[in-house]
């Protein structure tokens, strides 16, 4: 078995100019891939802009009896529930669209001071218009569904 | 060339760490979705401590950008702000109406009484026009007094006997004499849209925050974040009551003092006030339309300002004006919404002016007096009607130096 040679012995090829360049500029490139793939990854994984949902489940119908009225502020909603079945009002204000607090007989604006009766009929402007209905939709499990 | 790939590769590579760097620093983006806009905006990430600026204007509602203007989804402080409008000021009146304006806000009908902007650009704390008329006819610029120009161009479509149709834009260097070139250099600083002269007793900023952003006697470099209709005098006194100007050099002639005392201190010292004059403050008199326009274009402060003793008062003949509130739309409700200290109701009498205007802050009393809440300070305040009083004066004499003549506080 031959001898194997020390480190002082080994070969030496001498690298030349050009070479190192070359290698120089390769690793560079690979370090500038490696980090580009990184950033890409890390843009698609990125979360999208949030947006406000255009639908959500007010859960079983049954938990909301006839002649009930219930403020969802979650939702920014209130249900009624009457002999004619399920209406969804959005308490955002006709006007401005302020989050309408719910005052004894009706709702009034913390903003500009509109009010409205407890079936979102306009008492007093400046808002112009009636509550705005959304529409609500019983599913196949018995939950309400309203869209936005 | 080789040795030019490498360097282009090592600055590919120091561009794309300085963009990791700029990644991994920025703040974690606060979202806020208006329900006005439902337009997802980033402000909050920097500005979550800033004060909400008026219960009519909660942040949930309006967000920052419909007013502000700027870019809603930047991170980085410089190209958020780069298209901020008016600067930190969005109601000055370069941009007042994209800023401002709307159908629902602040520049819709005058039917809805929506009508504030085009009001305050015809007013004429906003023209300088009487000012201006009153300088070109006194140095022989223009044969009257009607005023034929203002700070900017403006034009009343439905113009009255009293008023003039339009003003042209004052152009400095149309003017000849000396004077009306020194007037235009040292003496317009007292307009809305004007920068206020240095110090903390002329601290105001422009457009509607002039006098709806209190800053009286602070530091404009300070955060301002705050809209009122409760609006104190010394916001008015920023420009009002500082000192005159000498009509000889044109120059401002700043008062030397800085007065404390309403009574003693803040006026000229010959004239007479009574109690009203200097207990209260100037919005719990003056009306809306005559600080803000009626939306036709005057040519001096006389003929917009009309409010008199009368007006609350009444005469040795007359009971003031009023009106019983029927109507639950009615102006002065709305009014009154915003200064909440004042609770309005549907069936109160409340005085009104000449030209109908409501003073809201006012209530006839079941025993025949009046009730006045000072908007800003919320002082309550009852007086009576001159008919039936000891009072002695004749109908046709209203003007206040005739009250005062009586009535005026010794000082």
């Amino acid at each position: 078995m031959p001898a194997m040679p020390s480190s002082d012995n080994l070969p030496t090829t001498p690298v030349n100019r050009r070479d190192f360049l070359a290698l120089a500029t390769r690793g560079v490139l690979a370090l500038n891939g490696l980090l580009g793939v990184g950033m890409l990854l890390r843009f698609l994984s990125h979360p999208p802009a949030p947006s406000s949902a255009n639908e959500v489940d007010l859960g079983p119908a049954s938990n909301f009896p006839i002649g009930s009225q219930t403020v969802m502020a979650q939702a920014n909603l209130v249900l009624l529930h009457t002999e004619a079945g399920f209406q969804a009002l959005s308490l955002e204000c006709p006007h401005l669209g302020c989050l309408l607090n719910p005052e004894p007989g009706g709702f009034s604006c913390p903003c500009h001071g509109s009010r409205f009766d407890s079936s979102g009929a306009l008492l007093r402007g400046p808002a112009s218009k009636n509550l705005k209905p959304l529409s609500i939709e019983q599913n196949h499990e018995g939950h309400l569904i309203v869209r936005y | 060339m080789q040795r030019t790939r490498l360097v282009a590769s090592i600055l590919l590579l120091a561009a794309m760490a300085i963009s990791i760097w700029r990644v991994e620093t920025a703040p974690q983006p606060v979202p806020l979705a208006p329900t006005l806009t439902r337009q997802t905006e980033y402000c909050l990430t920097c500005h979550s401590e800033l004060a909400e600026i008026s219960p009519s204007h909660p942040i949930e509602t309006f967000g920052c950008v419909i007013c502000h203007g700027g870019e809603r989804l930047a991170l980085d402080a410089d190209l958020a702000h780069s298209s901020l409008r008016g600067g930190r000021n969005p109601s000055d009146f370069s941009v007042v109406q994209e800023s401002c304006g709307g159908e629902d806000c602040h520049s819709g009908s005058a039917a809805q009484a929506r009508d504030h902007i085009p009001r305050v650009l015809r007013s004429i704390q906003a023209t300088y026009a009487g000012a201006i008329a009153n300088m070109r006819y006194t140095f022989g610029a223009q044969e009257d007094l009607s005023a034929r120009m203002g700070i900017f161009a403006i034009q009343d479509p439905n113009p009255t006997s009293s008023s003039v149709p339009g003003l042209s834009a004052f152009d400095p260097s149309q003017e000849t004499h000396p004077s009306l070139i020194a007037f235009s250099q040292n003496c317009l600083s007292c307009h809305l849209s004007s920068e206020p002269l240095p110090g903390k007793e002329y601290a105001r900023l422009t457009g509607c925050a002039a006098c709806h952003t209190p800053t009286a006697g602070t530091d404009l470099e300070q955060p301002l974040h705050r809209l009122t209709t409760a609006i104190p005098y010394t916001q008015c006194n920023t420009c009002h009551n500082r000192g005159n100007y000498e009509l000889r050099s044109m120059h401002f002639q700043a008062r030397s003092d800085q007065p404390t005392n309403r009574l003693d201190d803040y006026y000229q010292p010959i004239a007479q006030f009574v109690r009203c004059e200097w207990t209260l403050d100037c919005i719990d008199c003056h009306t809306r339309q005559e600080a803000m326009g009626d939306g036709h274009i005057y040519s001096s402060q006389k003929e917009a300002e009309y409010v008199r003793c009368y007006t609350c008062h009444g005469t040795l003949d007359e009971l003031p004006l009023t009106r019983t509130i029927s109507d639950p739309n009615d102006l002065a409700l709305r009014l009154a919404f915003v200064n909440p200290q004042f609770d309005l109701q549907v069936g109160d009498t409340i005085i009104i002016t000449d030209r109908g205007e409501p003073l809201w802050n006012t209530r006839r009393l079941p025993d025949g007096s009046y009730e006045l809440l000072a908007k800003a300070s919320g002082q309550r305040f009852t007086f009576r009607a001159v008919k039936g009083s000891a009072c002695q004066q004749s109908a046709e004499q209203q003007e206040s130096s005739y009250c005062h003549a009586c009535h005026a506080v010794e000082r």
